[in-house]
This record gives structure tokens, sequence and C-alpha cells, in this order.
């Protein structure tokens, strides 16, 4: 932050309109968060007073160990969303990756009849909102015999996820200079050794980033995984949490907890996997 | 080291012929520079010959073997890239050590032989470097180290200098040069640039859309240029080339311009000039041939000073005649303003004479 504003030009005046407004804005992106955490760590009493605790007078993790108890019907509901959703995301991540590099590669080097047309309508899926494609894909997985299995998720997140991953692959394997493959091949290799022992370690950093890019999709996706799945069992996260709501009264603690858990695994990941982002791997390789 | 014959080579995309039926033979341990403006094929050549895309016709033998149809890996070469291709994530040692792991090598002999060629090329102390690390000319370094490590049997290099300062550069070529003499090494290399294809090579193949245009050495292509793209294209400054009329007066053939001048042509120029296919004919002369007068002499041409270039040693000069520009030099003490009328003599023995329609030149 303060590396751009020392690089703008202008006057003190604007520097610190510009400082205020972040600050502004990080509250108002984080606020939301903390009140979630601060929920969670309340009684269901204290969580429903007026005026609220800002600050929980009997902080409690009661809420945590309720979720993550297995020997709890609660606990053992939570932890079974939670295993689905991994299930799905992690299957669609993985199939999604290995479609995407061959797919976004071939876009990328080899001029093929079609390719223009065939890059376009990869996108196509991607231009309409997921509401129009519901119902039709509803009927879909019906008569595949597929609704009520996480196969119809699976199917389903990857014709979003699959024509992101390869849009963006297809952007890393563009900056991967041409002579390294040609290179390798004069050095010995073939073309697939040239590609899987020089390309590919060069854009692990665009494979991470959409893994992550898939994952969170997946992930955090509701209405197709509210339509396609009615059983208790096979419920993944989204939709399961909403069973902290009853007709009568909303558990509001239980359900921040929840929340609260779901986001660990996506914050985990940025966490873990950021430095693969600002890598900027190419540099040296060639002249520019 | 090698023989490389090309034959017939065409590679085309649809109606749009990168390269036409190019034929040349490289000997064995000789230096061809591939020169030619941009967009000329000499690149393409080169991918051809290396294997990295098919040809639509023709053949490529190197030694005594048809490589037509083999995988740039079953070649046998090595290849320098403008933008040197040095593998990032790899370090120095592992990017020499490459071509030797590919050919399963055993690990001994693989270190041997990267230490040896390091050593030749003075990059020892940068074995453990990424390429990121190194500065223009080492990657230029590591990146012959590459090719040179395998002892192929063929060297191709793409504008390997291209990328590097001047200074920088005119060292390189020399240990290019050097390199060569040092390994009797087959090298094809691809520059657009005339002087580094004149200084470096011992034949020069000067190509121009797609098509061969001249194939022999330095001296001879720039002595006796077949054509008026070679005349132009080989040698600093440029060969003028100045558009007239062949006329026949009694005995004596001359040049005629549009203003009215008339330039007599010696026995031999003027059976050259009159074997054209019509009267139109091209005089060309490069600017160690032409004399500059400051007053009419017999023979010479009326011609108006341009610009005046000084570089110290001589001075350039454009000169304008009957239309064309005309590059000659002079001494320094030889005063030149722009503007001034002068008067050139081109040199009977040394002048240069094209078909007006062919723009082949006229040799007897």
């Amino acid at each position: 932050m303060s590396s751009i504003t020392e690089y703008r030009s202008g006057g003190m005046g604007w520097r610190w309109a510009g400082r205020i407004f972040l600050v502004f804005l990080l509250g108002f992106t984080i606020m939301p968060m903390a009140w979630m955490l601060i929920t969670s760590l309340k009684t269901g009493f204290a969580a429903m007073q007026y005026p609220p605790q800002w600050w929980p007078t009997e902080p409690t993790l009661d809420n945590y160990w309720r979720l993550l108890d297995p020997s709890g019907s609660v606990g053992q509901d939570f932890l079974r969303y939670f295993w689905n959703s991994m299930w799905v995301s992690v299957v669609t991540t993985l199939l999604a990756v290995a479609v995407a590099v061959p797919a976004a590669y071939a876009f990328s080097r080899f001029r093929f009849p079609g390719r223009t047309f065939l890059f376009f309508a990869v996108l196509l899926r991607n231009m309409f909102p997921a509401v129009v494609f519901l119902v039709p894909l509803f009927i879909l997985m019906r008569v595949l015999g597929l609704v009520n299995t996480h196969g119809s998720l699976i199917l389903t997140y990857l014709t979003f996820g699959l024509p992101l991953a390869i849009w963006l692959l297809k952007g890393f394997y563009d900056n991967i200079p041409i002579q390294l493959e040609q290179a390798a091949r004069i050095d010995g290799a073939t073309r697939f050794q040239a590609f899987f022992l020089i390309v590919m370690p060069l854009s692990t950093p665009g494979i991470i980033a959409t893994s992550i890019y898939s994952f969170i999709g997946a992930w955090n996706e509701y209405i197709y995984a509210y339509t396609f799945l009615t059983r208790h069992d096979q419920m993944t996260l989204p939709v399961g949490i909403q069973r902290f709501f009853s007709e009568n009264a909303t558990d509001w603690p239980g359900l921040m907890a929840a929340t609260f858990l779901m986001s660990i695994p996506v914050v985990v990941l940025f966490l873990v996997l950021q430095r693969y982002f600002v890598r900027a791997l190419t540099e040296g390789a060639v002249k520019h | 080291m090698a023989q490389v014959v090309l034959k017939d080579v065409v590679k085309n995309y649809g109606p749009v012929y990168a390269v036409n039926r190019v034929s040349l033979t490289v000997e064995d341990g000789e230096f061809v520079a591939l020169v030619g403006p941009s967009g000329c094929g000499k690149t393409t050549t080169l991918n051809l010959v290396a294997g990295l895309i098919s040809m639509s016709g023709g053949a490529v033998t190197i030694g005594d073997r048809d490589v037509t149809n083999l995988d740039p890996k079953d070649r046998d070469i090595a290849m320098v890239f403008q933008n040197y291709a040095l593998y990032p994530q790899k370090s120095v040692y592992k990017n020499l050590a490459f071509p030797l792991q590919m050919r399963k090598l055993p690990k001994e002999e693989i270190d041997k032989k990267v230490r040896d060629a390091a050593k030749t090329l003075d990059i020892t102390h940068l074995l453990e470097r990424k390429p990121r690390e190194l500065s223009g000319g080492q990657q230029q370094r590591v990146a012959l180290g590459r090719a040179l490590v395998r002892e192929p049997r063929v060297f191709l290099m793409d504008e390997p200098l291209s990328n590097l300062d001047a200074k920088l550069r005119v060292q390189m070529r020399s240990e290019i040069k050097r390199f060569h003499q040092d390994l009797g090494a087959t090298i094809i290399y691809v520059t657009h640039d005339q002087l580094e294809a004149v200084t470096m090579s011992d034949k020069m193949a000067v190509m121009n859309g797609g098509f061969l245009q001249q194939y022999d050495s330095p001296a001879n292509v720039f002595a006796h240029p077949v054509n008026m793209f070679v005349a132009s294209f080989v040698g600093s400054p440029a060969m003028s080339l100045v558009p007239l009329t062949a006329a026949s007066k009694g005995t004596q053939v001359v040049l005629t311009s549009p203003e009215g001048w008339e330039m007599p042509l010696s026995d031999a120029n003027g059976r050259k000039a009159l074997s054209a296919t019509s009267n139109k004919v091209v005089l060309g002369g490069r600017h160690s041939t032409i004399k500059v007068h400051k007053v009419q002499v017999p023979g010479a041409v009326p011609g108006k000073v341009y610009t005046v270039e000084p570089t110290g040693d001589v001075t350039f000069a454009q000169v304008f005649v009957s239309g064309a520009t005309v590059n000659v030099s002079v001494p320094p003490s030889f005063a030149l303003r722009p503007d001034e009328p002068v008067f050139l003599e081109f040199d009977q023995d040394r002048m240069h004479l094209f078909d007006g329609e062919t723009e082949m030149a006229l040799r007897l």
C-alpha cells in the first residue's frame, strides 16, 4: 500500500485521502468476517441480545465442539457435509486440471481447423448465468440417473470450471517461449518430454492458480447442490449448513461457527500457495 | 561433423511460400550464413534443417543420412536460439547436462563433458547459477555451451548475436568464428546483418522472398552480385543503382538519362548493355569505385549533393543522379556542401550493369 502511494505523484492531501479510503474499504470487507467470528463465540442467548455485545462477555468454543464432535448428531452431519464438499471439490479440481492442461496447451501451440471457433465455444458456456442451465441440467441428470449423486455436481462444476481453467492456462502457455520446447526437442527430447520436463514445470504457478480457482468455485457452489441433492447424507456444506435455520429459531452462533469452519480450507489454500501466484518463473528464460 | 545438403526444399502455408525450392550444399566444416531481410525465409529454412517444422517438399541430408522425416532429436544437431532459450528452472550445469541426460549418458561422463564445455567457454564459475542471474553475454555463452557439449554433427544458429549490445556483439562474433576454426564445426548461421555474414562466413546464402538468390563466398557475392537485390543488400553503404537507357551511337554504346546526358561505355560494358532484354539498363556502382569531381570530366555524369556524412577517416555523401540516390565517398579534405553540383565518374572495370526488366546482372 505504501509503495503505491509513494509512487503516485500528487500532494499529501490526496495521499491521506487515499489511505483513509483504503482503511474504510478494509473495514468494510473485514467487518462481516469479524462479526461472524465474534458471534460464533457467543452463547445462543448472548447472540440475540440488544444492544449487541461487541465482544462476548462469556466467550465459548462450545459451538465448535458441537460441530466437530462425531458422536453428536450435529457433529455427525456437519462432518459428513464437510467430507462431501471436500470430495466433490477435490475431484472436480483434479479432473479440471487434468483436462485443462493438455487442452490449453493445444490451444496455445497448435494451429488446427476450427481452433478459434472451438476456443470461443468453450467460453460461450460462461456467458450465461448459472440459473439458465439449472433446469436443463437437472433433466439431463435425471435421465442419466445422476440425481442425488456427487457425480451430478462434479460434472456440472466441470462445465463451469473447465472453460475458465482452459482460458487461464492458455494464457500461461502463451507466455512460455516456444523456443524452450524447440531447444528441448533438439537436445533429444520427444514432444511429450519437452512438454513434461520443460513446459509443465514452468506452468506450475498457472496450474496452481487454476486449481485454487476451480476448488473455490466448487466449494462455494450452492444452487446446483441445492437442486441436485435431496438426500441428507449427500449434501455439501453450503446446502447443509441451512439446517441451522429452522422454522422456530435460527442457531446463529452455530451457523457462524459452521461458516467459519467452512472458510478455513479456502484461506489455508491461499496462504500456502500464494507464493506461486507471484513467482515470475520465466524471468531470465529469454531476453525480452 | 558432416556435410548438409538441402535439395529443392519447399515450405508453403497454403498459397504462401516461405521457402521456395532452395537447394544448397554445406560442406563438412564450413561456416555458411543464411542472410536476407526479415521474412525472406532464412529462419524457416533453418527450422526445416532442424526438423522443428515439417517440409512441404524436398529433402535434407546430414552426413550420409536422409533426415527429411526424422524428429529433431534424431538429427544429431544442436541449435542456438536468438533468445537463447535456456531452461529457466534449471541451473547452468543442468542446462548443459540436459542434452546428455536425454541421451542417457552415464553420470560421470556427463559431469566430465559439462565441465569441459564450461572450461572451453569460461563459464565454470557460473555453473550453479540460474539463467536469470546471468548477463546477456553470459547467457549467450551458456547457450553456446549447451550446443557444443554434445558434439553434434551440425550447429544451427538463429541470429545468436542480435540480442547483444554492439560492443559485445563484435566480441562474440570473433569468439564464434574462433569456435568454428578450433572445432572445425559445420555451422549454419542465420542473420539479417549482412556485415555479420560477410565477416564470419565461408559462404553466404542470400535469400529473398523465399528464394535463394545467390550462394557463394562473401568476396564473390560482393564482387559479382547476380541481381539487383543481392547488389543492394550486400555491402555498406549499399551499392547504388541508377536506371538508365542504353543506346548505340556509332560504334559506341552509351547510357542515356531522361535529363539528356550520356555516359559512354567501354567495349565490354557496351556488349553487356546490348545483351539486355530491352534497352532498359540499370547502372550499379559501389562508393569505392566512383570518383567525385567538382568540374566536368569526360565520361562523368552530373549530380547534386544531397547529404554529407563525415565519419572521420572518410566522408560519405549521397548524390542525386537522374532521380536515383548514389552513395559516394571522398577524403575528409574534399569539402562537399549539400546542393552542390558534382560530376561522378564510374570505374568502367568495376561498374555493374543490370537488366532493367529482369533485374539480373548482365554478364558476357
